[in-house]
């Protein structure tokens, strides 16, 4: 655990109130509240009273909605856990409300009414523990796949993880009907601004958008299944780097953050150091790929090429740092696994001033062009109401005028030291978010280099303790890109946790896009979905594919390889 | 109608040169856009090959109607209509006192064929991309016709070689520069470029009225497009920016090439840093256009 985070969440009122204001308005409803770490209040509540504790939470405390866990406990004889975490950003506090339902009962009070944006958390727990949220407005499949038999639950602990169950007829989940007089546009499940399969329905009049649809999830690996029935807690951060095909560090480092608070292991200062520096290299990379893809789906290429021209030393750098373009595998339990040398500080330095200097180029080109504000102003605006609501995080949260940073509300890692800049913007429209991004794509250049000047010497790696104790719960955020990812961890498996949670920052902000294209033109839909920088394979849990191994098979792959040294400047 | 043999063969020169240097200037104009990106990009006959694989490809069709099947081919051969209806380097081979009435509507002939194919092909995507493509050519006609009026009014003859021998034999005029640089805005989407490619407009709606389309037809249907931005280029040197004229053909087709190539090229330029208007956004802007065109039409009327 972070000895910042630590205080920072100790010094918070909520850390004493917190128990007082649930105890006043559940009473005896309110089974324990207490802090199980520093950082984390923990409270049991009756089942029947969980939306009440909900309600509490969010009007009274100001929490904000994260993820709902649904935990099998039958083992431990204490039926299915439905845990529903909140985060208090001002006061670096995690705020977890669980209730248990008996095995006989399979139904829990519903949460969405109170927060629109527990929609998908609570059709997932349904989906894979098979615990019903009862008043639900829309309790339809969102996670399984059209042909996974009704009534079995991937997730509950006796379930194998190898088991591949059919149902003898696939029964795709009801699609919503189009209003009348409305046309259907699909989009998806493979399109051409997509970079991976998703489904939406758009409900057009004209070319004005009344309504969409929505099916996902086509890349559901189960991954969190494989955390805790068949991987090892060594190998659970290598797994997690492979949710996203573009922020993957974020996920590790989020994973074991999050395990080694449960865990009580704390890293060296200079490897927090390194996984900053990482994390932010990551965020240069993808707000440079994020800004080039946003551009194409304008239809302005030349704003594509121009910055992943600029985006390529930074992943030459991370391949000469960690051997790998992306997927570093540097990060393990208690520290990571490479330092950098003198040399590669030098390197490092070189690659992020070129870059700072052609993302200012490409800034001042952006900024004034007539015809870029004319399709990103007033498009896609996302009211700050409906951020709150639909608990959007990130850029897009920022965008809106939330002013929301986990490296700030929850610091992590070395961000205490290098804290960043926060930016934000009011219009909520996909302006806003260009802006916000850019902003922090040069802020985080600073990061960097005040990374590299404070970053102390020393160790990268802690030891770890031999025993890895029961029944501790650990969770952490980590700001990607795109927003803020949540782990979360419960210890007690067999070398492995007991359950893994992940919610990547797309899962809630995606929730948002149908309020966002209402009444807007068709043409404007695909920049709204992008101007989130969605990621449906975080999202989704699965390992993204990268597209152009296509190209690999034509070249091969030394070819390919020898290609891209040839023409390193 | 002047038709003698020589005419004849002038007509089938145009289509040809039309036909056979369009895939060329494409390739051109993408190697001039990969420069802009800092990519290398495809080689300069690029298009050709292209062509020839798409020809060669299996003919696909989603309708039977006759119509629906002949539309690409009719869309081609209304192009080369039209390159015989345009001065060349020479006065129009099948041009005729009143021509420029035939010209804006041969013009349009391929818009139109083009949102048939769109609604013969039953996708959604066509759809919709085929009322977006309605949508542009009622935009962008009107700018069309209004400056091709100015032509007439300045030089009192309805044909294009009437225009052509007034413009070069008296020098620049005011309404006619600008009429000019209003048919320059409409070239831009005439030849599908951006900020106006928003009828094919890839990541919105596929390829729009193209999606359906493969092999030959969708072959015919890009030659359509390639020859329709030479036509039209043409047609805007010519008209409006004939100078010099020597009045011999070989050299004045070699000097008119020149000069479609650098007003391609701009073209080229424009459709690289623009991002994608929407079609409402681009509708205004074109009746900002047919205003300013307008403009031009007053000042041919005071004399200017």
């Amino acid at each position: 655990m972070n000895p910042t985070t630590a205080t920072k969440g100790l010094r918070s009122p909520w850390a004493t109130q917190g128990p007082r204001v649930l105890e006043r308005r559940l009473g005896s409803h309110l089974q324990e509240c207490r802090a199980v770490e520093p950082d984390i209040l923990w409270a049991r509540v009756a089942r029947h009273e969980i939306r009440t504790a909900v309600e509490t939470a969010v009007r009274e405390m100001g929490a904000r909605f994260l993820i709902s866990v649904g935990t099998d406990r039958r083992p431990r004889g204490e039926g299915y856990g439905i845990a529903h975490l909140f985060s208090l950003d001002r006061d670096g506090l995690f705020l977890g409300l669980e209730c248990l339902v008996p095995e006989w009962a399979e139904e829990v009070d519903s949460i969405t009414p109170i927060i629109p944006g527990a929609d998908w958390s609570e059709r997932e727990f349904r989906d894979v523990i098979g615990v019903e949220p009862k008043g639900h407005p829309d309790p339809r499949r969102l996670l399984l796949p059209d042909d996974w038999p009704e009534g079995v639950y991937p997730l509950r602990r006796d379930f194998p993880y190898h088991e591949r169950p059919q149902a003898p007829q696939p029964t795709p989940p009801p699609r919503k009907e189009p209003p009348a007089g409305t046309t259907v546009i699909p989009l998806g499940p493979f399109f051409p601004s997509l970079e991976e399969p998703a489904y939406w329905r758009i409900f057009v009049e004209g070319e004005t958008v009344v309504g969409c649809d929505y099916r996902g999830f086509y890349n559901h690996r189960g991954i969190e299944k494989l955390g805790d029935s068949v991987l090892t807690w060594d190998r659970i951060p290598f797994v997690a780097e492979r949710i996203c095909g573009i922020c993957g560090f974020i996920h590790s480092t989020c994973f074991c953050q999050a395990a080694e608070k449960a865990v009580g292991i704390r890293p060296p200062r200079r490897a927090e150091f390194i996984r900053t520096l990482m994390l932010e290299l990551e965020r240069i990379h993808s707000h440079l790929l994020w800004l080039g893809i946003a551009g194409h789906i304008l239809g302005f290429d030349t704003i594509l090429m121009q910055t992943w021209r600029i985006r390529e030393p930074v992943m030459w750098l991370t391949e000469e740092i960690s051997g790998n373009r992306k997927t570093y595998g540097m990060n393990a339990l208690g520290g990571v696994r490479r330092d950098i040398t003198p040399e590669q500080k030098k390197t490092i330095l070189d690659v992020v001033r070129k870059v700072e200097e052609e993302t200012l180029e490409v800034k001042a080109a952006i900024v004034g062009d007539t015809t870029l504000h004319a399709r990103t102003r007033e498009v896609g605006i996302l009211a700050k109401k409906w951020a709150t609501d639909f608990c959007v995080v990130g850029p897009p949260a920022r965008a809106s005028g939330l002013p929301i940073d986990a490296r700030l509300d929850h610091p992590y890692a070395a961000y205490d030291a290098v804290p960043p800049r926060l930016c934000t913007q009011q219009a909520g429209d996909t302006w806003a978010r260009v802006v916000v991004r850019v902003e922090e794509l040069v802020d985080s250049v600073r990061m960097v280099r005040e990374c590299l000047e404070r970053m102390p010497d020393g160790p990268v790696m802690a030891d770890l303790p031999g025993n890895f104790p029961d029944g501790r719960i650990g969770i952490s955020v980590v700001e990607a890109p795109r927003g803020e990812a949540v782990h979360f961890v419960m210890t007690g498996g067999v070398n492995r946790p007991y359950r893994w949670r992940v919610r990547a920052p797309t899962y809630p902000n995606l929730q948002a896009m149908p309020a966002m294209i209402q009444g807007q033109n068709l043409a404007d839909v695909p920049i709204t979905l992008g101007s989130l920088d969605p990621c449906f394979s975080c999202t989704e849990r699965m390992e993204a594919v990268d597209v152009r191994t296509g190209t690999v098979t034509v070249y091969g792959r030394a070819e390919l390889e020898a290609m891209a040294r040839r023409h390193r400047p | 109608m002047n038709a003698s043999w020589g005419n004849l063969l002038l007509a089938l020169v145009n289509a040809a040169l039309v036909l056979l240097l369009s895939p060329l200037v494409e390739g051109l104009l993408r190697k001039g856009k990969a420069f802009v990106h800092s990519r290398r990009g495809p080689p300069i006959f690029q298009p050709y090959l292209d062509l020839f694989k798409l020809l060669g490809k299996e003919d696909l069709r989603t309708s039977n109607d006759l119509f629906y099947r002949a539309a690409p081919s009719l869309s081609l051969a209304s192009v080369l209509l039209l390159a015989a209806l345009v001065p060349m380097g020479a006065a129009p081979p099948l041009g005729f006192a009143g021509d420029i009435v035939v010209v804006i509507y041969v013009a349009a002939m391929s818009a139109v064929l083009l949102i048939l194919v769109a609604y013969g092909s039953g996708s959604p995507y066509a759809f919709v991309g085929g009322s977006r493509e309605m949508m542009v050519l009622l935009a962008v006609e009107p700018v069309v016709a209004v400056t091709l009026v100015v032509g007439a009014m300045k030089s009192g003859s309805l044909a294009t070689a009437g225009i052509l021998e007034w413009n070069a034999a008296h020098g620049p005029a005011i309404s006619m520069i600008l009429a000019g640089v209003a048919l320059f805005l409409a070239l831009q989407a005439q030849a599908g470029k951006l900020p106006f490619d928003i009828p094919e407009a890839e990541q919105e709606v596929m390829g729009g009225p193209l999606v359906e389309q493969s092999g030959p037809r969708l072959a015919l249907l890009r030659w359509t497009l390639w020859a329709k931005q030479l036509v039209f280029a043409f047609l805007l040197v010519e008209l409006f920016f004939p100078w010099p004229r020597t009045g011999w053909w070989i050299v004045d087709l070699p000097l008119a090439l020149v000069k479609v190539l650098l007003v391609l090229a701009l073209v080229a330029l424009v459709d690289v840093v623009n991002p994608r208007l929407r079609v409402d956004q681009a509708m205004g802007y074109f009746g900002r256009v047919a205003v300013s065109s307008l403009a031009a039409l007053a000042f041919a009327v005071i004399g200017m």
